[in-house]
């Protein structure tokens, strides 16, 4: 076929492409095409973020105003008898006897992360320092190796452990150990393996690789001859990386700890099935029943589908969650500025 | 050469309904891939909605796949809320539903059918080995039970419905569904039914703020209802009816439940079906009808819907649907397809406003 040069007739319509003459070549090569497309993707993360919110918020809209400030400061969730009576209010039609008070889910949000971090930092950063400063190289790649195998473990699956191993595991050995500790908030029911300390031990397993990883690919770039230094002028191991190794990269590890706060407020189906969904109070101990925003969402927005305010109401909970998300965003940014600014301890100029 | 060619191609499309039929049988829920209708000359119906009609629909699915070829017919478990949704929004052609449409839905979506296909139940299962006896059980006990105001199985409470029991003084345990869950629904509106005064009607409801209970704990899906009760001794949870088995099989027990006289009966076909001949008499047309608390038979059991838009996308899915939803209410719902589920047929002045709502479907 290649060797028939006459065009076919029926092709005669589209006339064969003319070869790329020079100005085209020319306006190829100066880039500006590079440019609009670096341009383009610039600007679409923030369309987008604005695209969410501006939607969120006029769905939401409705919900707000008749939810108003019970909203932040209650803890009730009646979704209302579906076959009641109907009322029409600021624009929408719905059932009555809806109330909905987002407390315990917005204060459940907040602990579990609390939790997970409070778990995950310390854990994270030990073992990016043993993993750089201690391990043989060949055992140090493997572990890290298997440091980011865990962080690409669906979420799925972790929650599945969670509520057939981990949990009852938690609930028959740890909890009961953990109620000996004289604080009224660590007593009380352990439960059967659901609920906040549960919640937030497998956000913990979630956020450990990310900060993990991160963590060693940072201290990683920490030049070798601050740290010979330290330990010329005699500090130990231990003083080393704290007044050394660890402020070298301070900024960077808020960065990553953010990251890892990031992935357990917003983890939605590991928690909810671990949680135990306790819509309408907060958790009075460890190991009490409770709910995240996100992960109400994923198991029961479908009670509401079908009626105009409740959906909407969902709509104004996943606008908390996301403002959540954003000022812990602000506010880590923040700090980052501050450290980076006035607490490196250890001169740049080497 | 081309007759043999023809019958291969015929068992090659054939494949995936064998597949998906046996998915079907086996597991809660197959894939709903839905290929265009008409591509190869078969139609496609899509069903979404309930977990407690998914076994008897999967059931339905593979034996109309092998009488109908040409018909593909999908399902999935994502719950009634889901499948009432889907159902409006065109996305599928029929959703299952423990629960029919509110007067809301109605007025938001004309044109939207519940039609009854079968008659369900739910059970109140408990974890108390010792116990050989069903125990009863009437909607105040229940109530006290999960607000928290009975916390022991030997309570005075649950003894006077029990003389001549040995109830052990094992903590109560109460199980709820996490999800958004049509049994839910049916569990709440019977204790509202049977005490109102601790049962409040606006915790009536798929989703509901349950009480703060130590313990309490929630599950996802009736499965996991049946394998958490299995674990924990003294617990006490709602599981649909299609799950008897499973739930027998777990070792759990089932309660004996008041009715509206009072009487105590355990879940069977003949309660079911005494409790329906007190209220099928006075079904809608639309079919719309609580069957909760009756005066006779067992008093939680609920017609399980079919919620089909009257319009169509095209002749051919219309008349697919039309045929598969009467297949299922006669020929389907012979023993053989509701034994092994628990389920009841209709009665048969209800299998007619069925067949009416049926024909209401057009393109």
């Amino acid at each position: 076929m290649a060797s028939v040069p006459a065009v076919p007739e029926g092709e005669a319509a589209h006339p064969p492409p003319r070869p790329a003459d020079a100005g085209f070549r020319r306006w190829m090569r100066s880039g500006a095409i590079v440019r609009w497309l670096g341009f383009t993707g610039a600007w679409i993360p923030t369309l987008m973020l604005a695209f969410i919110l501006v939607i969120l918020f006029t769905k939401a809209w409705p919900a707000i105003q008749i939810n108003g400030w019970g909203f932040f400061t209650k803890s009730v969730w009646h979704t209302g008898n579906q076959y009641g009576k109907t009322v029409t209010s600021h624009g929408i039609t719905y059932v009555e006897g809806q109330e909905y008070g987002a407390v315990p889910q917005i204060v459940g949000t907040l602990e579990t992360s609390a939790i997970a971090l409070i778990i995950a930092v310390p854990v994270s950063i030990g073992a990016a320092l043993v993993v750089v400063e201690r391990l043989p190289r060949r055992l140090a790649s493997v572990v890290g190796g298997f440091l980011e195998l865990l962080a690409g473990i669906p979420s799925v699956v972790i929650g599945l452990w969670g509520v057939l191993t981990f949990g009852p595991f938690i609930a028959k050995y740890i909890a009961p150990v953990l109620t000996h500790i004289p604080i009224p908030f660590f007593q009380g029911d352990v439960g059967h393996g659901q609920g906040l300390l549960v919640s937030g031990l497998v956000l913990a397993v979630m956020v450990i690789p990310i900060v993990a990883s991160t963590a060693r690919d940072l201290i990683r770039q920490v030049p070798l001859l601050p740290r010979e230094g330290a330990v010329a002028l005699g500090m130990s191991d231990a003083e080393c990386a704290r007044r050394v190794t660890l402020p070298w990269v301070g900024s960077g590890l808020i960065g990553a700890v953010v990251l890892g706060l990031g992935r357990a407020l917003g983890e939605t189906i590991a928690v909810a099935m671990v949680c135990g969904v306790s819509l309408g109070h907060v958790a009075t101990n460890l190991y009490d029943a409770m709910i995240t925003i996100a992960a109400n969402i994923v198991q029961n927005l479908e009670t509401v589908i079908t009626d105009p305010l409740g959906v909407r109401t969902y709509a104004e909970l996943a606008l908390v969650l996301l403002v959540i998300t954003l000022l812990t965003n602000v506010v880590a940014r923040l700090l980052v500025r501050r450290v980076s600014g006035t607490a490196l301890p250890v001169g740049r100029g080497l | 050469m081309a007759k043999p060619m023809r019958k291969l191609l015929a068992v090659a499309a054939l494949a995936p309904v064998v597949v998906l039929a046996a998915c079907g049988s086996s597991g809660s829920s197959t894939p709903t891939s839905s290929p265009a209708a008409g591509s190869s000359g078969k139609t496609t119906i899509s069903e979404t909605g309930s977990t407690l009609l998914l076994p008897l629909i999967s059931a339905w699915q593979v034996e109309y796949g092998t009488l109908k070829p040409d018909v593909l017919i999908t399902t999935s478990g994502t719950g009634s809320g889901t499948g009432i949704a889907d159902a409006a929004a065109g996305t599928v052609n029929i959703g299952g539903s423990d629960a029919y449409l509110s007067p809301s839905e109605t007025s938001q979506f004309p044109g939207l059918l519940n039609i009854p296909l079968s008659v369900a139940a739910l059970n109140i299962n408990y974890n108390l080995p010792g116990v050989k006896k069903p125990l009863n059980l009437n909607g105040t006990v229940l109530a006290k039970i999960y607000t928290g105001k009975i916390t022991a199985w030997n309570d005075p409470a649950i003894a006077a419905l029990n003389k001549g029991v040995s109830l052990p003084s094992t903590k109560i345990v109460t199980l709820h569904r996490g999800d958004s869950s049509g049994s839910t629904f049916l569990f709440t509106s019977y204790m509202n039914s049977q005490a109102p005064s601790l049962w409040s009607s606006s915790n009536i409801g798929t989703t509901i703020s349950w009480p703060n209970l130590p313990g309490a704990t929630a599950e996802t899906g009736s499965g996991a209802m049946v394998k958490g009760c299995g674990a924990i001794k003294g617990c006490i949870a709602y599981i649909g009816i299609s799950y008897l088995s499973q739930t027998t099989a777990a070792g759990l027990g089932t309660a004996s439940l008041a009715n509206k006289s009072g009487k105590f009966e355990q879940p069977s076909t003949s309660t079911i079906n005494a409790a329906l001949a007190t209220f099928s008499g006075s079904t809608p047309v639309s079919g719309s009808q609580s069957l909760i608390n009756g005066t006779a038979g067992y008093p939680i059991i609920n017609y399980e819907y079919a919620i089909v838009k009257t319009k169509q996308a095209s002749s051919a899915e219309a008349t697919a649907v039309k045929n598969f939803l009467t297949w299922g209410i006669t020929s389907g719902s012979t023993s053989k397809y509701l034994t092994p589920v628990n389920f009841v047929a209709l009665p048969s002045n209800v299998l007619t406003i069925s067949r009416n709502l049926v024909a209401k479907i057009s393109s």
